[in-house]
């Protein structure tokens, strides 16, 4: 059986119920592609007036976004009645699918599941091949909302009178993922308050730092913390509760009074048993019996192969390699010298206690060592060691043993001190939930401070003022390479593929163009300040292919996208992305006019010679 | 029914009923003891109370009418005829099953095709939405497909014959390039402006289309004392899919949009089916200074059935009922259970089964 279903076979079956149009979520844009590419020699098409209707509609859209005319999928889409509709694409495909789809010209569309939440026309069958969807770098299982989410394409509002939701398996698809998914409950959604320095830095030059905890409290997130806190509250009150018969007894603080006469009582019983009769050279000097060691014995000499103690034993004991190639037991009293040498010796488990070759290796070496050996300097410590204070304290210091509530003490201590413990830990992590907002907030500050972007009484300063307006990711990198002037004479390809390797956040390997030597130094400098900047700001990949795009667009006004699309295997539609995302980050760059004139000038005429071809022609 | 009901009730079953109602529940039942069995029927049914009572109560029922149905021998009688006890077991488990009988394919594609034409009627749930528009801000949870869009274009009217500004957000560009056409077919092309990261069409029009960053943007400068004229005359700020408050880059920039949205302006927020809207609702109410209303509503406008189609291109309805059972996850119908078993016999390596 094929591991699932081919995509002509589904289309058959599909048109066979008079289930179509259908959307179907595939796993990857490559799936998507394989699909489409296999209705290339199959004969199932489309009656003659509705391939007519294709081509209508699709001169509209041409019409309006020229670039498409040439698109590879378009024969297969007139001819068949499906088409493919993935971040790949230039929006302008996209725009020309959802027409085509809503027109109901189509049979179906391959998505990808990832873009579940982009695909917003709705199809009479939704059709589902995995259970699981690609979140950073790893595959999770489909939530309930995200499952509702895709089926819930199905049915087109007065147009159908039911929708379906087809399941078909592929591999790596869990059946029962997809039916709780369709029967359950969505889940409940959760805040992510995520601080960043832009957030910090506007919030603050509109308000004091004094009114700034009581904007946070305003949060959804302060808003579920306080409603976890108060579940820990109730929690709080009943252990409160349970805590009733265990108040004040003869003393009032009798738990952790009983707690250290307990601990005290104990640690006496421990002391004498623990103690070995040992001298204190030879407890010192066993700690550098190691294996490997080379140790006199009188005359004689030796390397240690392990030490042990034995309860056979009155003293510890080491298991050495005597000249001569002897394998001896003795207690570590016998040794008189520990030389300042340690030879490599393999462990082994069993005897010897290292492999054969070292033992050689060993007694090679021992045979080789010069007469005399620095001795290894081991400081003895004083017989009697001061007990710490805590142990000096003696029973006699406690009341307890002849205290009229002992016996009870003595009972309920364990389940008292448990109660105890847990209130004390219901407190900390209430206290902690009431606050860790405005912690979180104080840390920017400091980092903020630290940058010199804030005064020390939490005011804007000079480059506070101008800072705040780069509301983007990776801000503090771009503050802190306008402050050390990193684009000083940059011309606008230069700036432009700078930015657009700090915007690019995909991962996906290809080809791509080679990269001028003037934009590999400037983009090692940024690297350097990206890395010495990663404890306060996760560094972009700032790949220096990705910019080579950038600063190709830019740097020759003849190329065509065609062109570029060709001189990379970066798909057209993440080419499309990055250069509207290296848009948006110039146009934040732009609004710096009043304090970097020059920068903003070159940001503009960047702009103004990105936005050509396919750029100008799309929103 | 309280948990300990539920447990009494239980124990005074046989032991082979709490069977038939562990099958799809409980891997393993049948080495279960029954006190054993009792336990895990509860640990497990904890989620769905509700459909695990509903299964006990038509088994007890079954079993009640049983004895009442014609048979010409005594239960005594009949014990030494049957093969053995372990068949006769077999052969109980079989029947919850066929008690409930699966639907056929015809019956499960039966009512697909197209509705007659008919003037829109705008549903209750839409027209609550509106009306508590003008009592405070609204949180509106409903299907993927059940039409928000018209919620918020009457909102926008609305606003507008009061000559308000309204803001529309959504949080991708494409999406709002996409509500820029729809609206401007609706209201004119001169009524709709557009700003997004690097497009500004129509920015004085009196519907603003944006992303959520623009308008948290739009929203700090003001903060900041640069008022911008737009947000003096606001009247209405929709942000659509705004379950991406739990999306966790960018959910940020929801709170904060909520959070320093102007007093006089009115918020609706609509959203797909999320678990706790009533939260949100909740949380709006305690920060803004009118009462948020919560609109929720669980049924799709046009109904949704599951099926299930086998690599050969067979299809059978995926649950044993027409509709989704909610709630039921195992009520499989027997042919889809049965192909998708042969499926994963036949491409997971052996040894390898799931």
């Amino acid at each position: 059986m094929p591991p699932s279903i081919h995509p002509v076979d589904l289309i058959i079956a599909l048109r066979d119920k008079h289930l179509t149009p259908a959307i179907v979520f595939l796993t990857s844009r490559r799936a998507c592609d394989e699909a489409m590419q296999a209705f290339d020699h199959s004969r199932i098409l489309l009656p003659p007036p509705r391939q007519e209707a294709i081509a209508a509609v699709l001169e509209k859209v041409i019409a309006q976004y020229p670039s498409i005319a040439e698109h590879p999928l378009i024969p297969t889409v007139q001819r068949i009645g499906v088409a493919a509709h993935h971040a790949g694409h230039l929006p302008s495909w996209k725009i020309a699918v959802e027409e085509l789809m809503r027109h109901g010209c189509l049979d179906a569309v391959f998505a990808t599941t990832t873009l579940a939440a982009g695909v917003d026309f709705p199809a009479r069958t939704v059709i589902i091949t995995q259970s699981s969807i690609r979140k950073s770098r790893d595959f999770m299982d489909l939530t309930i909302g995200e499952v509702q989410q895709i089926a819930g394409r199905a049915g087109r509002r007065g147009k159908d009178l039911v929708g379906f939701a087809i399941v078909t398996p592929s591999p790596y698809i869990d059946l029962n993922v997809l039916t709780k998914g369709f029967t359950g409950h969505p889940e409940a959604i959760n805040s992510q308050f995520l601080i960043s320095y832009p957030m910090v830095l506007n919030l603050l030059k509109a308000h004091p730092l004094d009114q700034i905890q009581p904007i946070l409290a305003k949060s959804f997130a302060q808003f579920q913390l306080n409603q976890r806190a108060e579940t820990l509250e109730r929690k709080l009150d009943e252990l409160g509760d349970r805590m009733e018969p265990f108040g004040p007894r003869v003393c009032t603080d009798w738990i952790t009074e009983w707690h250290t006469f307990d601990q005290v009582r104990r640690q006496k019983s421990h002391r004498t048993p623990v103690r070995r009769h040992e001298p204190p050279e030879v407890a010192a000097r066993f700690h550098f019996l190691t294996p490997g060691r080379v140790v006199g014995f009188g005359r004689n000499r030796g390397i240690v192969l392990r030490q042990y103690r034995s309860k056979g034993q009155k003293s510890p004991m080491i298991t050495a390699l005597r000249v001569g190639g002897g394998i001896t037991e003795s207690p570590a009293s016998t040794v008189t010298e520990v030389s300042d040498r340690v030879l490599d010796c393999v462990d082994a488990p069993v005897y010897p206690w290292c492999t054969p070759e070292s033992v050689e290796e060993l007694l090679r070496h021992l045979e080789e060592l010069p007469g005399r050996l620095p001795e290894l300097p081991i400081l003895v410590p004083k017989d009697d060691e001061p007990i710490p204070d805590a142990i000096v304290q003696t029973l006699g210091d406690f009341a307890c043993p002849t205290c009229p509530s002992r016996s009870a003490c003595q009972r309920d201590y364990p389940l008292a001190a448990k109660l105890r413990q847990e209130q004390h830990r219901h407190v900390k992590s209430i206290q902690a939930l009431r606050t860790s907002l405005w912690h979180r907030f104080q840390e920017k500050i400091d980092v903020l401070q630290q940058f010199g972007y804030l005064t020390a009484t939490a005011h804007l300063t000079d480059n506070g003022e101008w800072a705040r307006l780069i509301r983007i990711d990776h801000s503090l990198l771009i503050t802190e390479l306008l402050r050390a002037d990193a684009f000083n004479g940059a011309d606008p390809a230069m700036l432009a593929a700078v930015m657009s390797s700090i915007a690019h956040d995909d991962d996906r390997p290809g080809a791509f163009p080679r990269v001028s030597s003037g934009l590999a130094s400037l983009l090692g400098q940024v690297r350097k300040l990206a890395t010495s900047l990663s404890p306060h700001e996760d560094p972009p990949l700032l790949r220096a292919d990705i910019a080579a795009v950038t600063e190709r667009w830019i740097g020759d006004p003849g190329l065509t996208w065609i062109g570029l699309c060709k001189s990379t295997t970066m798909a057209e539609g993440d080419i499309y992305r990055l250069l509207a995302r290296t848009l948006e980050f110039l146009s934040q760059l732009h609004t710096l006019k009043a304090t970097h004139p020059g920068l903003a000038d070159t940001a503009s005429r960047a702009i103004a010679l990105l936005r050509r071809g396919v750029l100008e022609e799309l929103p | 029914m309280t948990t300990e009901e539920l447990e009494q009730l239980l124990a005074q079953q046989p032991i082979a009923l709490l069977h038939r109602l562990a099958r799809g529940r409980v891997q393993r039942h049948f080495r279960a003891g029954k006190r054993r069995l009792i336990e895990v029927l509860l640990r497990h049914s904890a989620e769905n109370r509700a459909g695990f009572e509903s299964d006990l109560v038509t088994l007890i029922g079954e079993r009640q009418v049983r004895p009442a149905l014609p048979s010409p021998q005594t239960p005594a009688a009949r014990k030494p005829k049957s093969p053995s006890p372990a068949r006769q077991s077999m052969h109980k488990s079989a029947e919850p099953e066929s008690h409930e009988l699966a639907i056929t394919l015809s019956s499960w594609l039966e009512g697909l095709g197209v509705p007659p034409p008919k003037s829109f009627v705008a549903d209750a749930w839409q027209e609550e939405a509106i009306a508590k528009l003008k009592e405070g801000d609204v949180v509106v949870s409903v299907p993927t497909g059940s039409g928000k869009t018209y919620v918020a274009v009457e909102a926008a009217r609305r606003a507008i014959a009061e000559n308000r500004t309204v803001i529309y957000t959504s949080p991708l560009k494409a999406l709002s390039n996409t509500k820029y056409t729809e609206f401007s077919k609706i209201f004119g092309a001169d009524q709709v402006g557009i700003l997004t990261g690097d497009r500004r069409d129509n920015g004085q029009a009196p519907l603003l289309i944006m992303t959520t960053e623009i308008l948290r943007n739009l929203l700090y400068d003001a903060g900041g004392g640069e008022i911008d004229v737009r947000l003096d005359t606001l009247g209405l700020v929709i942000l659509d899919e705004s379950q991406y408050i739990a999306d966790p880059e960018r959910g940020v920039v929801w709170e904060e949009t909520i959070i320093f949205c102007p007093s006089q302006a009115r918020m609706l927020l609509l959203s797909a089916s999320i678990g706790n809207p009533h939260d949100i609702a909740e949380w709006i109410t305690s920060i803004r200074p009118t009462p948020c209303h919560l609109v929720r509503h669980s049924v799709r406008t046009v109904p949704l059935r599951a099926g299930y189609l086998h690599p050969n291109g067979k299809l059978a309805p995926l649950f044993r009922t027409v509709g989704i059972p909610h709630g039921h996850p195992s009520h499989l119908h027997p042919e889809a259970k049965r192909l998708f078993a042969q499926y994963e016999d036949e491409t997971l390596p052996s040894g390898r089964r799931r």
